[in-house]
C-alpha cells in the first residue's frame, strides 16, 4: 500500500513536471536566442489549447488533423510574434522586449477571452483508454502520453542543434550574435526560426495538458509561472536542465503536497527555487560564468 | 492584470412612455461589481446577466420611483484588489445609491471596510456566515450563508443517507475554509467527528494527494466546500481514476453548469446543496426560463441572486420611496415572504434573506431536486 502510494505520487509528479519541462523548454530556447525572457511562452499553450477546441468541438475535425493545423498555425504565429513582440525592439536591450511579451501576454489572454468568452472548456483525450491500473497504481493514458512527447522532443531537440548545421547555426546565433553575424549566419533568421519553434512547442504543450486541466484563459499562466521556477533550477538558458528542473519540480510538490500538506503544495515548489538561487544560482546544469565577455 | 474593462448598460425601456411628460426620468443608477476578468470571469457573466434581465423587468414594470434603473458594472478581474478599486470608482459616483455585490465571500470581506464607511446598502452573495454578523449594517445577503449549507450538508449525509465517516476537502481561500469551519461544527452538533480535514489551494493542478488521503482515511463520505469549477473537474476525474467511490455531499460549486460540462459522468452520484433550483419553486421556474429565453444558456445560482437582489432592492427603493440610504436599509430588511428565484426572502436583523438550502442529485448529469431544508435559526 505504502509503496503503492509512493509510485502513485512519482508517476503523478512525474507527468506534472513534463508540462512544466515543455513550456520550460520554450522559455529556454527564446532566452538562448534573445537574452530575454518571454513571458508569453505560457499563452502559447493557451493558443494552441483553444485552437484544439475549436477545431475539434467547433468544427468537429479530426482530432489528428486538429492537432496538425494547430502546429501548422503556431509555426505561423511564431513567425507574427516574432516580428510583432520581439523585432521591432531587438536592439533596444532586453527590457523592452521583456514588457513587450507581457504586452502580448495580457492582449493575448483578453483577446481570447474577448472572442471565446471566460467559460472554460473540455477537450476530450487523444488516446482511446483512460489509463491502466498496475496493482494500486494508476496510469492515467494523458500523462503517459505526455511523458512519451517529452522524452520524443527532447531527443528530437538534442539531434537537431547537435547534428544538424542549422541547428549549430541556432546554438551559435545563441551564443555570439556579433561573431555569428561575422561569420554570415543571418542572425535574424535564425531568431525567427526559434520563436517559431518555441511557439510550436508551447503549441503543443497546450494539446497535450488541455484534457487534463481543461482549455481556459488563464492556463497558461499558471503553468508558465512554474515553468520558469522549473528553468532557473535547472539552469537557466539549459535545455536540459529545463527538462529535469521541470521534473524535478513536479515531484517535489506532488510529494510535499502528500507527505507534508496540501495546501502549501505551490510553496514546495518555490522553496526549491530559492534553494537553487541561494545556493546554486547557476542551477543544475547552468555553468559558472553565464556570461562571456 | 492591467487591462480593466468597463462596460456600461443603460436600460431605458421606461424612457418613451416617461415622454409625455415633456422630458425623460432620469436613469437611476445601480453599481454592479462584477468578476468580468480572472479565474471567475464566467461567473461574473451570469451574474450581469441575472442583473440585467431584473433590471428590464423592472424597467418594463414602470422602473425605481418612476425611473428606469441603469446598471453600471465595474470589473472586479477577481481579485481583492481588484473589486476594492471597482468598488471604489462606483462609490465615487454620488447618483449610485445602492450597489450588487461579490458572489465571492474574500472578495465581499476585501470591500467591507469601503462599504461601512460610504453607508449605501450593497447586496451580496457571499455565503461566509461573519459577512452579516460583523457589525456592517449595509449588506445584504441574497443566498442561505455558509451555516445552513453546512447544517444541510451534515444533516442530510448522516440522517439520510446514514454517514458516519466523513472526509472534509476544502478550498484554502476565506469560503473554503470558513465552510469548513461550519461542517465540522454542524457535524459535531450531531455527534460526529470527521476523520480527515484536507485542505487545497485554488487552482490545484493535480489532486492526486488530496484523494490518496481520502482513500487512505477510510471515509464513507466526502463533504467538500471547493472554490472553482476546474479544480472540481480535476478532482472529481482523479477520485473516479484512483478508484474512490464514496459518497459525495458537497457546497453548491459542484453542481453548476460549468462543473458539469467539466467533470463529465465523474460527478454522477453525487449530492449538493444548491442555494437554486429551478424545480424548487413556481417561481424559480419562471425565473429559469426567462433566462433561457434571454440568453440561451442555463440558468444557475450565479444569475438567480443577482436576479433577485435587483427584484428585491426595487421593490424596497419602491416601498421607501426615496433614496436615502438609511430609509433603504429599514426597507429592505422589512421584506417578508418575497419569492424569489433562489427561495422565500425574510430579512433577518443581520440582513440576511434566505435561511434554507435545496438538495439535489447529479443523477448522470441531470440534476435532481431532491427536498428543500429551511431552519427558523
Amino acid at each position: 500500500m505504502r509503496m503503492g502510494i509512493a509510485l502513485q505520487l512519482l508517476f503523478t509528479g512525474l507527468g506534472v513536471g513534463s508540462i512544466y519541462a515543455l513550456v520550460a523548454l520554450g522559455f529556454v530556447l527564446i532566452y538562448r536566442a534573445t537574452n530575454v525572457v518571454n513571458f508569453a511562452q505560457g499563452d502559447f499553450a493557451m493558443l494552441g489549447a483553444f485552437s484544439m477546441v475549436v477545431l475539434c468541438i467547433g468544427l468537429q475535425l479530426p482530432y489528428w488533423l486538429a492537432i496538425l493545423i494547430t502546429l501548422a498555425a503556431m509555426l505561423v504565429f511564431g513567425v507574427l510574434f516574432n516580428f510583432a513582440v520581439y523585432y521591432p525592439l531587438r536592439n533596444r536591450g532586453f527590457q523592452p522586449v521583456i514588457i513587450s511579451t507581457i504586452g502580448a501576454s495580457i492582449l493575448l489572454e483578453n483577446g481570447v477571452l474577448a472572442a471565446y468568452g471566460p467559460q472554460p472548456q473540455t477537450l476530450p483525450a487523444l488516446l482511446p483508454f483512460q489509463g491502466l491500473s498496475i496493482g494500486p497504481v494508476f496510469l492515467d493514458s494523458q500523462y503517459l502520453l505526455i511523458l512519451a512527447v517529452t522524452v520524443v522532443m527532447v531527443t528530437l531537440q538534442y539531434l537537431f542543434f547537435e547534428h544538424t548545421l542549422l541547428g549549430k547555426k541556432m546554438q551559435a546565433t545563441s551564443q555570439d550574435k556579433e561573431m555569428a553575424s561575422l561569420l554570415g549566419i543571418p542572425v535574424a533568421r535564425m531568431t525567427m526560426l526559434t520563436f517559431v519553434y518555441s511557439s510550436a512547442l508551447g503549441g503543443l504543450a497546450g494539446i497535450l495538458v488541455a484534457p487534463i486541466l481543461f482549455v481556459s484563459v488563464g492556463m497558461g499562466s499558471s503553468i508558465a509561472l512554474k515553468a520558469f521556477a522549473a528553468s532557473i533550477v535547472g539552469g537557466f538558458g539549459n535545455a536540459t536542465g529545463a527538462i529535469v528542473g521541470g521534473l524535478a519540480l513536479g515531484v517535489v510538490e506532488t510529494f510535499g503536497a502528500a507527505y507534508i500538506s496540501v495546501p502549501y503544495k505551490d510553496a514546495f515548489a518555490f522553496i526549491l527555487l530559492i534553494l537553487f538561487l541561494l545556493f546554486r544560482p547557476q542551477g543544475l546544469f547552468g555553468e559558472k560564468v553565464a556570461e562571456k565577455a | 492584470m492591467l487591462n480593466r474593462m468597463i462596460s456600461r448598460i443603460t436600460l431605458a425601456a421606461g424612457l418613451s412612455m416617461l415622454g409625455c411628460f415633456g422630458r425623460a426620468a432620469e436613469p437611476l443608477k445601480i453599481g454592479i461589481v462584477a468578476p468580468l476578468t480572472g479565474p471567475a470571469a464566467e461567473s461574473g457573466r451570469y451574474q450581469t446577466q441575472g442583473a440585467k434581465l431584473a433590471a428590464d423587468e423592472v424597467n418594463k414594470a414602470g422602473g425605481v420611483l418612476g425611473r428606469p434603473i441603469e446598471l453600471v458594472i465595474e470589473d472586479d478581474q477577481t481579485t481583492n484588489p481588484g473589486i476594492v478599486l471597482a468598488f471604489s470608482k462606483l462609490a465615487g459616483d454620488k447618483d449610485i445609491p445602492a450597489f450588487i455585490g461579490s458572489v465571492r465571500s474574500t472578495q465581499v470581506h476585501a470591500m467591507a471596510p469601503d462599504i461601512q464607511r460610504l453607508g449605501k446598502p450593497v447586496m451580496i452573495g457571499g455565503t461566509d456566515p461573519q459577512l452579516t454578523h460583523m457589525g456592517n449594517p449595509w449588506l445584504f445577503r441574497f443566498r442561505p450563508n455558509d451555516t445552513y449549507s453546512a447544517r444541510v450538508i451534515a444533516d442530510y449525509g448522516v440522517k439520510t443517507l446514514g454517514k458516519k465517516k466523513w472526509v472534509i476537502v476544502h478550498s484554502t481561500d476565506a469560503f473554503g475554509a470558513n465552510g469548513m469551519k461550519n461542517l465540522v461544527e454542524a457535524l459535531k452538533g450531531m455527534g460526529v467527528e470527521p476523520v480527515l480535514v484536507q485542505g487545497y489551494t485554488n487552482n490545484s493542478q493535480d489532486f492526486t494527494p488530496v484523494v490518496l488521503a481520502v482513500k487512505q482515511s477510510g471515509a464513507d463520505v466526502i463533504g467538500s466546500y471547493m472554490t472553482f469549477e476546474t479544480d472540481v473537474g480535476i478532482f472529481a476525474k482523479q477520485l473516479l481514476q484512483l478508484g474512490v467511490k464514496n459518497a459525495w455531499v458537497g457546497s453548491p460549486s459542484i453542481v453548476t453548469t460549468t462543473a458539469l460540462k467539466l467533470a463529465g459522468s465523474a460527478l454522477s452520484g453525487s449530492y449538493a446543496v444548491t442555494d437554486f433550483n429551478r424545480d424548487s419553486s413556481p417561481t424559480a421556474k419562471e425565473f429559469a426560463a426567462k433566462y433561457e429565453a434571454a440568453y440561451k444558456s442555463t440558468p444557475d445560482l450565479f444569475s438567480a441572486w443577482p436576479y433577485d437582489a435587483v427584484h428585491v432592492l426595487a421593490l424596497a427603493i419602491n416601498n421607501a420611496n426615496s433614496l436615502d440610504p438609511q430609509k433603504i436599509r429599514e426597507s429592505l430588511l422589512s421584506v417578508k415572504d418575497y419569492s424569489g428565484a433562489e427561495g422565500l426572502y425574510n430579512f433577518d436583523k443581520n440582513g440576511d434573506g434566505l435561511h434554507g438550502y435545496n438538495i439535489v442529485k447529479n443523477d448522470n448529469g441531470k440534476i435532481v431536486f431532491i427536498t428543500h431544508v429551511d431552519f427558523n435559526d
